[in-house]
């Protein structure tokens, strides 16, 4: 469950709706591999993202501070930005940090992405 | 069954830790979900020990019979030190436009164990926790 070698793939699954899928530890280094990703598919036409962390076991405040960035990027964008497929803990810390405020968090990618064609947002 | 790692402060040897919580926690019978709470606030403990303790620090883990038995878990760096008292909770209401988002070890910490006892002074600190071992046999 603690691989240091984050690994992402990038989709682009709708019109404006973007998805990375994170396996891996999410520290500085795994959470600005996925802002890197992330700012790439907003350069790209998507405005709304989803996070997958399928995969993903552990994480630290520093990569969820850099997620929590990736999430104001898009806010700023009138954009929205959806997780799934957390772990308990790694749900916890997104309540504890206030993450779940702002962003969706959802059981599974099919309930995510469903939701942006229920909220028009793609 | 005790565990005793002296780790230098490296790019993420707090991962050694939390594989020997893994470990650990899976001899002791503890479910999946208390193994990567326990293992999320090691590695929060262990980036403080990193980030204001020095060049090295120990993880200690152990088991503590009792009704229930807990896994015990201690970080010790040599640093300069810090008043715990001075950390209060974060807020999470602070997040959203907040400049700095740093700072939210301690909170983890505190969230995601049962039990978080934190003793400092220049030289020496010390944040044990526990976390019960539900399915322990």
């Amino acid at each position: 469950m603690n691989e240091p070698q984050i690994n992402l793939k990038t989709t682009v699954l709708d019109d404006g709706l973007g998805l990375i899928s994170a396996a891996g530890y999410i520290n500085n280094e795994g959470g600005q591999a996925v802002a890197d990703a992330a700012s790439e598919l907003v350069g790209g036409g998507c405005n709304s993202l989803v996070i997958d962390l399928d995969g993903t076991r552990i994480i630290n405040s520093i990569g969820v501070s850099i997620l929590l960035e990736i999430m104001e990027k898009i806010m700023e964008g009138d954009g929205k930005l959806a997780f799934c497929n957390l772990t308990p803990t790694i749900a916890k810390t997104f309540e504890i940090m206030g993450l779940d405020q702002y962003a969706g968090i959802f059981p599974d990618r099919e309930a995510a992405v469903t939701s942006f064609a229920i909220d028009g947002t793609t | 069954m005790e565990v005793v790692l002296h780790l230098p402060a490296v790019p993420n040897v707090e991962l050694v830790a939390a594989k020997a919580v893994e470990t650990l926690g899976e001899a002791l019978g503890m479910d999946r979900d208390g193994i990567e709470a326990v293992s999320v606030a090691l590695v929060e403990a262990c980036l403080n020990a990193m980030e204001h303790g020095g060049s090295s620090f120990i993880v200690r883990l152990a088991k503590e019979s009792g009704k229930p038995s807990r896994m015990r878990v201690e970080v010790e760096d040599q640093g300069r030190g810090f008043d715990p008292d001075a950390c209060p909770p974060d807020d999470s209401t602070r997040v959203h436009g907040c400049v700095s988002k740093r700072g939210w070890g301690l909170t983890l910490i505190r969230e995601l164990m049962d039990d978080v006892q934190i003793s400092s002074k220049p030289g020496k600190t010390r944040v044990c926790m526990w976390k019960e071992l539900e399915n322990a046999p």
